[in-house]
């Protein structure tokens, strides 16, 4: 595609059809979790739409989410959203490498200042910056460049967003998320470890589309895709209504698919949309599976307690610890009987005196 | 931290220290007040009857108040049984006591732990506005009854909202509940709320001790 | 165990979102009926258990018109048992489902050749008249 193309003129000179085109408008609106009434508008926003540049850096991660991203479920639309945006610097992707590739980022920056995207996935170590470094930059100094001619930010996955597994205590590398350093540019973290592909797509189809950041929650994730906690969504919510639960991962409840929330489930305090959009061509997610979930689109997921304890169980401590409260309790209610008793005789031997 | 993290973390283990402590602590401190040797001749020889007697005779309403006091007796026992369901039969709350004591027990569905819920909170809801209006018991009532009232009152709502998912999102209901039962917990041992460790075991021994002088209790 | 499907497990799930979606499909056939747009749902977007929606295909069943279409890959659209209500299943060129949608209308949009298709054909037609022409 072209530079000067709209992306309407690039499918149809690849031979799409209107037809073809206003499929891929709705696979589209439903991937950006859209109404179905917004296709058409969808499909005059992409026929004038310009492709936009995107710079993908991969930091302190393990390439699970460009793993995801690369297995996700719709790949003519994606591929077409991929051709239709110009991903100009993907290390893992790329062909290029070593100077070559640097250039070409360097590059693709200066043309596109100000204009083109910037995904990072991974952490950044500031413990020691050399903990992690890309042609002998570290990755602060790569993203505090990056991210200071771009548009906006796309962090992806948890680490990106929030640290993740990285930052976990007990933080060897002083790993931070990319909030923690960039300011002052909108950062779109698209969570979870990792994160739903088509919700990464479905966040870059939004810039293509219509050029705009899409609404953010709280955590600054697109609230199309986390707007709602998985418990709300849960087909196994009804168990859960009911009280039948899995006890383990083994006996009855487990078979007959009851809610896993004494097994450790996450669901009720974890935003993600795994109950809607599922994993691997929307055939299951973890619950559907028998797991609970982990909660891994959440900030600190890793350093909440085991995956296997109830959230209402919490982290109340050791029990040794409530045996020395009662001691220590015990200890000053001996005490101060014995010093009442002995005011009391004190007392009453004045008396008598 | 987290609102969440830290209601669920160091918060609920300071709560928990305080808690058992000031139980301990006030537990002890009484029992040394029986520790004293009555001289007296008792008139009376089975102490133990006379104490359950009293337990009885007190948890009943007395035949001559029996019209006046009707409301509160009724709503009283409504008020701890729908209390008690809903604090000891919710699943939830169960895996909590599992995962501090070592062992649970089987729960209720949650619908119907929802209406306990909601009845124990309408009940103490009526019963503190009472309180507050009724001269005789406004006479009788300090600091110290509002108090136990409001922090056993605010983890009910709080608790209600955050199964019904309504006022926010469920992880900061969540924290305002496990917050809320941290304040209780604080209060416990050193306000009113110590009757629901004292009340019968003060009943038995106020009915040994009548009965030891011939005293009917 | 090597063989997964000797685990029983049972799938009497339901989230009762299948009932309210057959009633959100009345009404919409309904305004229909009355003069009105029709409505698209968005199949994706309903949490659903497993099963749940074969369950919704069996009770809509198959009606008289069953068209594919090849763009992008194969589209299914079918009409249900109920005149008005179509199932569309666009896939892609690997045959995996990229979205679902149930459309309440007279007939789908993308049915009917679309003006850019057919001005692109005339043009096609125009070209291949001049080209026979000039052979003769
Ligand atoms: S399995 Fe998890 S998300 Fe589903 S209902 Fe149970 S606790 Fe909620």
């Amino acid at each position: 595609m072209r530079k000067d193309q709209t992306l309407g003129e690039y499918l149809q000179s690849q031979g799409v059809s209107r037809r073809g085109f206003l499929k891929f408008c709705s696979a589209t609106a439903s991937l950006m979790a859209l109404p179905p009434s917004a296709v058409a508008q969808v499909a005059e926003a992409l026929a004038t739409a310009r492709r936009p540049s995107v710079i993908w850096l991969s930091f302190q991660e393990c390439t699970g989410c460009t793993e995801s991203l690369t297995r996700s479920h719709a790949p003519t639309v994606e591929s077409l959203i991929f051709d239709a945006i110009s991903l100009d610097y993907h290390h893992t992707l790329q062909a290029a490498s070593g100077h070559g590739a640097e250039a070409a980022r360097e590059a693709a920056m200066e043309e596109n200042e100000g204009e083109y995207i910037l995904v990072v996935d991974g952490s950044i170590p500031v413990g020691n910056k050399a903990y992690s470094t890309i042609a002998g930059i570290s990755n602060y100094d790569m993203l505090v460049e990056a991210a200071s001619k771009a548009f906006a930010i796309v962090a992806v996955g948890t680490c990106a967003a929030f640290g993740g597994i990285p930052h976990a205590n007990p933080n060897p590398t002083g790993a931070v998320s990319v909030s923690d350093i960039v300011t002052g540019k909108p950062i779109i973290n698209v969570s979870g470890c990792p994160p739903i592909p088509v919700v990464i797509t479905g966040v870059l189809a939004h810039f293509l589309t219509f050029g705009t950041i899409p609404e953010l929650d709280a955590q600054g994730r697109p609230a199309a895709f986390f707007g709602q906690n998985i418990h709300d969504r849960c087909y196994r919510r009804p168990f859960y209504e009911r009280g039948q639960f899995a006890e383990t991962f083994d006996d009855e409840g487990a078979r007959k698919g009851w809610c896993l929330y004494k097994l450790g489930c996450k669901g009720p305090t974890t935003y993600n949309a795994c109950a809607t959009l599922k994993w691997n061509a929307g055939t299951s997610f973890p619950i559907q599976s028998g797991h609970g979930c982990i909660g891994c689109s959440e900030p600190n997921f890793w350093d909440k307690g085991s995956f296997y304890n109830p959230i209402s169980a919490g982290m109340w401590g050791s029990r040794d610890a409530l045996l020395g409260a009662a001691a220590a309790g015990a200890a000053l209610g001996v005490g101060s009987a014995i010093a009442a008793r002995a005011r009391k005789k004190k007392a009453q031997a004045a008396e008598e005196a | 931290m987290t609102l969440l993290e830290f209601a669920s973390g160091p918060g609920l283990q300071w709560a928990l220290w305080i808690f058992v402590f000031g139980v301990v602590w006030r537990l002890i401190g009484a029992l040394f007040l029986l520790a004293r040797k009555d001289l007296s001749k008792p008139r009376r020889h089975n102490s133990v009857a006379a104490g359950l007697g009293a337990i009885w005779s007190r948890s009943t309403p007395a035949h001559a108040f029996e019209k006046r006091i009707l409301f509160q007796h009724v709503t009283g026992y409504a008020w701890h049984f729908a209390l008690f369901i809903s604090v000891l039969f919710f699943a939830p709350h169960i895996l909590f006591f599992e995962s501090v004591l070592g062992f649970g027990w089987p729960h209720l569905p949650n619908t119907i732990v929802m209406v306990t819920a909601i009845i124990a909170t309408a009940v103490l809801i009526t019963l503190l506005i009472r309180r507050a209006t009724h001269p005789v018991q406004r006479f009788i009532s300090n600091a110290d009854d509002y108090i136990s009232i409001v922090v056993v009152l605010i983890p009910l709502v709080t608790g209600i909202l955050a199964f019904a998912h309504v006022g926010g999102r469920y992880e900061t209901l969540l924290a305002l509940h496990l917050l809320s039962v941290e304040v209780m917990l604080i209060w416990f041992p050193f306000g009113k709320l110590m009757h629901a460790i004292m009340t019968m075991p003060a009943r038995y021994q106020a009915g040994t001790a009548f009965g030891r002088r011939g005293v009917k209790a | 165990m090597s063989d997964l499907d000797a685990i029983p497990v049972s799938a009497e799930v339901t989230t009762g979102n299948v009932e309210p979606l057959l009633h959100e499909i009345r009404h919409a056939l309904k305004r229909l009926a009355g003069g009105e747009d029709g409505t698209v749902i968005d199949l994706q977007r309903l949490p659903l258990a497993p099963g749940e929606e074969q369950r919704i295909e069996a009770v809509l069943g198959e009606g008289e018109v069953r068209a594919e279409i090849n763009a992008l890959g194969p589209t299914l659209v079918q009409e249900t048992a109920y005149p008005g209500v179509w199932l569309i299943t666009h896939r892609n060129a690997e045959e995996s489902v990229i979205a679902r949608f149930i459309e309440v209308t007279d007939m789908p949009e993308l049915l009917k050749s679309q003006r850019a298709d057919i001005e692109s054909g005339i043009n096609k037609l125009e070209s291949e008249l001049a080209d026979s022409t000039k052979k003769n």
